[in-house]
């Protein structure tokens, strides 16, 4: 809401200039946006009449104008590009030496002074200024003419508050009394202690108006004027630059009076043409089924059951609170004015206001609630200004009400405790001072039997409707500076959760190990790789941003691949990123039934009813690309490889999983995925189900995502360790007693066929080796002609001990022959 | 005898002369081995008379003596001489960066929510998280923000398909619809997490964003709680001589509400107010629509932007640099 200055002050008394006033208001819940001065500078400007005017003669666009500010300083000769004005106009004539706000300076600044200069041939002494020019409107098709009775060689200043600041306030939704500057003015009225007033209206005339029925009780109260002789032209200059100030634009004389009128007092009004109404009579009703109404806007729209309408005699003219109706518009032939101010149900014309998309200054106001008592003060207001300034002759009036009035229009009287006010705002503030402050606000306060005040607030002021309302109320106009500040003695124990420390502990292994934590937008489209236990299933938003943001990322790979892809094109020799955070799926979907069988559903959120919602499990994702360091290294061993995202995933599944507990490992199974690369891709699994997946990308992946390869990725999702974690943490773990004899080291190695994966291999000899193996780990593996076409050798290392005694030679014998024995069940053979 | 001089002669020169701790050796064997004169000094021994085999015993000792002597000194010499020469070797240049993957960064959002979640840990709150695609029931209703509340239209919120009522979450407060349907006060929770809505991607906007919000229901908790606490949350994270300033507002699950902003001075006397923050007393509403007593219970409840305050704090000027995921960007932080 724009609050042009002078028009606050012509309603409340005050005593600050506008900053130190847009910092009161600021801090009492009128947020000050911006302050604009429109106009500003202003100088050299005056009204003047056209004496006379010829194309000019090198142009046919430009008019050679003559004109004379009968000021005594005779005639001037001025250029003029517009055609909107003839001999006799009054216009406004910006002298050289002035400076007009509107127009860009010749370095592109805010405003121009003018100077005499020739203009195809013929000296052209300054300007005839346009609206927009003046800052007073945004017209720039014509030149401002004003009213012939405007006085000749006035200065701009002297007709209109040229430069009056602006205030724009954000209006919060539950104070649609302020969107008006009777509204503000009230309110600044409280807030500071001071004096408002409404503007004069005349009396009702005492002729009758138009009968109206009401037939519904989102209407309850509906105010009629009835207008004779009016002659509909323009409107006068201190009403467009308070339109303008506003941010509204002047159509004629009629509409703009409405529209002032809504702007000063809250109140949307609409004026009909008397003469097309037919009957004349008007029924206010709910539309019926398959209606239609042209309104203003030129839009043919179609009405449901529940929308209110005005009706004439034989049809809808109006949509109510929304916007009126084109065949009963007025024009420049208007002679004869019905208008009409009424009170809609807020909830109603929302409604309908949502579902056409239509929403007008009218529905903006009346959604947020109008004062139900004002609608009257603002027709008389609206009649006489049109009287004023439209040779308007009131004959009738007339008002309908809604009896008993609807309970959305009442203003119930609140009940309140000023001990506990004292209590939750930790102030002694006194009973008196309680109730002085709420009767400065307009609120109407008791005493009850009971100790208890009675408080009956505004009848514009629809957001006191309870007790913490009038607290706010209370500790607003006395100033939230004036509450203590005390820091309160918890008698909680705060900290994070088990699950929260383990995400944590997860976060800061894939960190340790070089990844940067990326966060990327978890929206995808529909070309997005697979991740996870792959499905196409997805959670679709009903209104995305954009087609390839249309649903929750199913997987976390899509988003951190687009990110390496920025860092490549960046010029980055390689980039290695970690993000932590949901994937979404449907209710039924494979990796919600995999998360199922590894742990149960108590993992999944449900609504207040125990419905499911979309699953959400938290995932960990890694990708990189390219070079671990800088530029340059040559060998193999300096890029980002599979191998260095499967040992963060196999370390943060040790960590988060409960000590000791091998079940918690995760197994990998080399598999097939579209996207991937075919010998390098695994499933991560737990218990059978997959939880992971890690592989290199395909060449055609990568090359279709301008990147260089190899690129690696992989997911883990933490879910299952989250919701397995007890909330006091896992047990600690327990210390192992140091075997102090010496270990013995044994070397074997295996021979078998490439398919056999090494993690059978090292089952196999951890099978063999039994309890006296403490380590072991791979050290080498070979092909070549020795071990044959097709099948390699792996060498393992295994640390031997027993806590009781040394061992022998005769001890690595048998281990070794053991490992034979197993070996060969797997289909390998111990190299001797 | 004088074959034994001349010869003790000899060797202390050729020890002397051995430039290496292998010449040294050599020196050794020539002079003392199995096959060197004294050895056939020592063999001739038998053939002498008691008397002179007493005398070249003696002279025989003497020159194993001077040599033994010598040997030694020079041995140590050359293994000296050796050591250093291998220190000098083996000398690294340890201003070469080495070869090792640095530690990757925790991002700066993660960094900023942490920090401040720690402070109110400190306080005595607990963390809560919840889903993010969310129940509307849990993201309005229970919060006091009717269907048709205007407040619930300029949340500009984006629906999930196929379902009755589900919303990306536009708050974090759900998080606190659902400790309290499920826990009695006293309650002291806090709840990080994204936060979505309808808003076109700009150097100031995001579709996703992330919020720390606060609840505290307990007895007899004032509007002066609210104010403690948020005034030791503003100074831990900007600063220990920052004020706060509170302006009225309008929630639809806090009243009274405010907006908070905290004071800065900047460079050249350059100081004022920036908003941080919205708070607020929880709405009696709130509390009986999730089954706490609100005669009983009041509290107070906040939400912080985890995004502006990082911004402010790190002069981010861009919202976008959060979440295009620049290694550069990364790695600052």
């Amino acid at each position: 809401m724009k609050l042009p200055l002078s028009w606050l002050r012509e309603l409340v008394d005050l005593d600050l200039d506008v900053d130190e006033l847009a910092a009161v208001m600021s801090l009492s819940g009128l947020e000050v946006e911006d302050v604009t001065r429109p106009g500003a500078g202003a100088s050299g400007i005056r009204t003047a009449r056209v004496l006379h005017w010829e194309p000019h003669p090198d142009a046919d666009k430009l008019r050679f104008v003559r004109l004379t500010g009968e000021g005594g300083d005779g005639e001037v000769e001025v250029v003029c590009g517009a055609a909107n004005f003839d001999v006799g106009d009054v216009v406004v004539h910006a002298l050289p030496g002035g400076f007009v706000p509107g127009v860009a300076g010749p370095d592109g600044s805010k405003g121009l002074t003018l100077d005499a200069r020739r203009i195809r041939g013929v000296t052209s002494q300054g300007m005839i200024a346009s609206a927009k020019e003046l800052e007073v409107g945004d017209d720039h098709t014509g030149i401002l003419v004003l009213d012939p009775d405007t006085p000749l060689g006035a200065s701009l200043d002297d007709l209109i508050p040229v430069g009056d600041p602006v205030i724009e306030i954000a209006v919060q939704a539950d104070r649609g009394d302020h969107l008006s500057i009777l509204g503000v003015a009230r309110d600044l009225a409280a807030i500071l202690d001071t004096e408002w007033r409404v503007p004069q209206v005349p009396t009702e005339p005492d002729g009758s108006s138009v009968p109206v029925s009401l037939r519904t009780d989102a209407c309850s109260a509906f105010h009629t004027w009835v207008l004779d002789d009016v002659q509909v032209g323009g409107s006068p200059l201190w009403m467009r630059q308070r339109l303008a100030q506003c941010g509204m634009r002047p159509i004629d004389v009629a509409v703009d009076v409405t529209n002032l009128v809504m702007l000063e007092l809250g109140q949307p009004l609409h004026a009909f043409d008397l003469d097309r109404v037919r009957g004349p009579a008007l029924t206010v009703r709910e539309a019926e089924g398959a209606e239609r109404l042209t309104t203003l806007d030129g839009q043919q729209r179609d009405l449901v059951a529940g929308d209110l309408v005005i009706d004439d005699a034989e049809r809808a003219v109006s949509l109510a609170g929304v916007m009126g109706g084109g065949d009963t518009e007025v024009s420049s032939a208007t002679r004869r004015i019905l208008l009409e101010g009424a009170v809609w149900e807020p909830t109603t014309i929302r409604a309908t206001s949502r579902r056409l998309g239509l929403t007008s200054e009218a529905s903006n106001r009346f959604e947020r609630g109008v004062d139900p008592q004002g609608a009257g003060r603002a027709v008389a207001r609206a009649a006489g200004l049109l009287q004023d300034l439209a040779g308007a002759r009131a004959t009738g009036s007339g008002a309908a009400f809604t009896e008993p009035e609807p309970a959305w229009a009442g203003r119930p009287t609140v009940t309140l405790d000023t001990g506990r006010v004292r209590r939750t705002l930790a102030l002694e503030l006194s009973d008196a001072d309680q109730v002085g402050l709420l009767e400065r606000a307009g609120a109407a306060v008791e005493a009850t039997d009971g100790g208890m005040r009675s408080v009956t607030p505004p009848s514009w002021r629809r957001d006191l409707r309870r007790p913490a309302d009038l607290t706010e109320e209370i500790v607003r106009l006395h100033g939230y500076d004036q509450v203590p500040e005390v820091m309160p003695a918890l008698p909680t124990t705060g900290g994070r959760t088990a699950a929260q420390q383990l995400e944590r502990d997860a976060r800061q292994l894939a960190l340790a190990a070089g990844f940067h934590e990326a966060k990327t937008r978890p929206f995808v489209g529909d070309d997005a790789i697979d991740g996870v236990v792959p499905s196409d299933g997805r959670v679709r938003l009903a209104n995305p941003l954009a087609q390839d943001a249309a649903a929750m990322r199913p997987s976390l790979v899509e988003g951190l691949l687009q990110a390496v892809r920025h860092n490549h094109g960046q010029g980055r020799p390689g980039v290695a990123l970690v993000e932590l955070g949901r994937c979404f799926r449907p209710v039924q979907d494979p990796l919600a039934a995999a998360l199922d069988a590894v742990i149960g559903d108590g993992w999944r959120w449900t609504d207040p009813d125990g419905q499911p919602i979309p699953v959400q499990p938290q995932v960990l994702a890694l990708a990189a690309q390219g070079l671990k360091l800088g530029d340059g290294w040559l060998d193999v061993d300096s890029r980002w490889s599979v191998g260095d995202l499967i040992a963060v995933f196999d370390r943060i599944a040790r960590q988060l999983s409960p000590p000791d507990d091998d079940a918690w490992d995760l197994t990998r199974v080399a598999i097939e995925r579209d996207g991937y690369h075919p010998g390098r891709t695994a499933s991560l699994r737990l218990r059978g189900q997959e939880i992971g997946v890690v592989g290199q990308l395909h060449p055609e992946e990568s090359d279709r995502r301008d990147l260089p390869e190899p690129v690696v990725v992989g997911e883990l999702l933490l879910e299952p360790f989250l919701a397995a974690v007890p909330a006091d943490g896992h047990p600690p773990v327990r210390a192992r007693t140091l075997v102090r004899h010496p270990a013995m080291t044994v070397d074997v190695a295996l021979v078998a066929e490439d398919a056999v994966a090494y993690a059978t291999l090292e089952q196999a000899v951890r099978d063999g080796a039994g309890p006296l193996l403490d380590e072991l780990w791979w050290f080498d593996e070979y092909r070549g002609a020795q071990v044959g076409e097709g099948r390699r050798s792996v060498a393992m290392r295994l640390r031997l001990q027993d806590p009781d005694r040394q061992l022998t030679d005769d001890d690595a014998e048998r281990t070794i022959d053991a490992i034979a024995e197993a070996a060969e069940v797997v289909g390998a053979t111990l190299r001797r | 005898m004088n074959d034994l001089d001349a010869l003790q002669r000899d060797a202390l020169a050729a020890i002397e002369a051995a430039e290496h701790l292998d010449d040294l050796d050599e020196v050794r064997v020539r002079f003392t081995g199995k096959r060197s004169e004294l050895s056939a000094i020592q063999k001739g021994m038998g053939e002498l008379d008691p008397e002179e085999r007493k005398a070249r015993g003696q002279a025989l000792n003497a020159f194993r003596q001077a040599f033994q002597a010598a040997f030694d000194a020079r041995h140590e010499q050359l293994q000296g001489a050796a050591l250093r020469e291998r220190l000098e070797s083996e000398r690294l240049d340890l201003t070469l960066p080495p070869r090792q993957v640095p530690p990757g960064r925790p991002h700066l959002l993660t960094q900023v929510e942490q920090e401040m979640l720690d402070v109110f840990i400190g306080m005595g709150f607990r963390v809560a998280e919840g889903p993010e695609a969310e129940s509307g029931s849990y993201n309005f209703d229970l919060l006091n923000i009717e269907p048709d509340h205007p407040a619930r239209q300029e949340m500009d919120t984006i629906y999930v398909d196929g379902f009755d009522d589900v919303v990306l979450r536009t708050h974090t407060s759900p998080v606190q619809s659902r400790v309290m349907t499920t826990t009695q006060p006293p309650i002291a929770v806090v709840c990080p997490g994204r936060t979505y809505r309808a808003d076109a991607v700009d150097a100031t906007h995001s579709p996703v964003f992330s919020q720390i919000e606060g609840l505290y229901v307990a007895e007899d908790v004032t509007m002066a709680h609210l104010r403690g606490t948020l005034l030791a949350f503003a100074r831990a994270m900007f600063g220990a001589d920052r004020k706060i300033r509170l302006r009225p507002s309008f929630f639809p699950f806090t009243e009274p509400s405010a907006e908070v902003d905290v004071s800065f001075d900047g460079p050249g006397g350059n100081h004022g107010w920036l908003e941080i923050l919205g708070a607020g007393m929880v709405d009696p509403n709130v509390l009986t629509f999730c089954g706490i007593d609100p005669d009983r219970y009041s509290g107070f409840a906040f939400g912080i932007g985890i995004e502006r305050v990082a911004m402010l704090r790190h002069q981010v000027r861009d919202i976008r640099e959060l979440f295009e995921a620049d290694a550069r960007f990364l790695a600052r932080f």
